[in-house]
């Protein structure tokens, strides 16, 4: 079974990346490269994809209402809990699904949503 | 320049559809896939089907249902690659769901144009 995993973290983090100058950030992800590396060494191949999404201030959302498109910045929804990346795992049940969400490093202050993937 | 474009809508709307509407919806969504731009996606089921799952301290939370309770929500997703988020949103209108939904276009992280 695959599942999409939905990696949610929060317009906190995001305020705090933003404040940071760049030698900062850069210092900061690197604090953050062995926590992802000792996961990506945990799940090996059934992590099958993985995106990390860029600032959600940088978002577009796109709408086509009577044959017109309208296109507006900004995330889809001002939530304190943003999508912050996407992973698809393949996996043999649930549980085994569930044994990786909670070695995702931002588990800890936002939260990993399991949903199955439809399988054409 | 990798974008996802995060599909928002409605899960009842599409089993009020025909099966003919539904059909056609399917046709456009499948045309979309087969574009040299598009290189991933990801159709998901339900929110009914959803686990969510937190660590907080050292106890693990799982619970039933999707992380965010909201009327309209993510469905599905793809990737294109594109070089400018104008690109993106312009295969983004062409996504079914736009029509009565919405779909956020991100870029992936660390490949913004400059």
């Amino acid at each position: 079974m695959r599942y999409a995993a939905l990696l949610f973290n929060t317009s906190d983090d995001w305020e705090r990346w933003r404040g940071l100058t760049p030698e900062e950030a850069a210092a900061a992800r690197a604090e953050e490269v062995p926590k992802w590396e000792a996961l990506f060494g945990f799940v090996g191949p059934r992590w099958t994809a993985g995106y990390e999404l860029g600032d959600p201030a940088t978002a577009k959302v796109v709408r086509v209402r009577g044959g017109e498109t309208q296109i507006t910045d900004g995330p889809y929804a001002e939530t304190k809990e943003v999508l912050g990346g996407l992973a698809l795992l393949d996996c043999e049940h649930l549980d085994e699904a569930i044994e990786i969400a909670t070695r995702v490093p931002l588990v800890e202050r936002g939260a990993v949503e399991l949903r199955p993937i439809v399988e054409h | 320049m990798r974008y996802l474009a995060l599909i928002y809508g409605e899960e009842e709307r599409w089993d009020a559809l025909s099966a003919q509407e539904q059909q056609a919806e399917m046709e456009d969504y499948v045309a979309l896939s087969n574009e040299a731009a598009s290189v991933g996606g990801a159709e998901l089921q339900p929110v009914a089907t959803a686990t969510t799952v937190r660590t907080r301290g050292h106890e693990t939370q799982i619970t039933d249902g999707p992380f965010a309770d909201t009327k309209e929500v993510l469905g599905g997703f793809y990737v294109f690659e594109c070089d400018s988020i104008d690109a993106a949103c312009a295969l983004a209108a062409r996504i079914p769901a736009a029509r009565h939904g919405a779909v956020e276009v991100r870029p992936v992280a660390g490949e913004e144009a400059a």
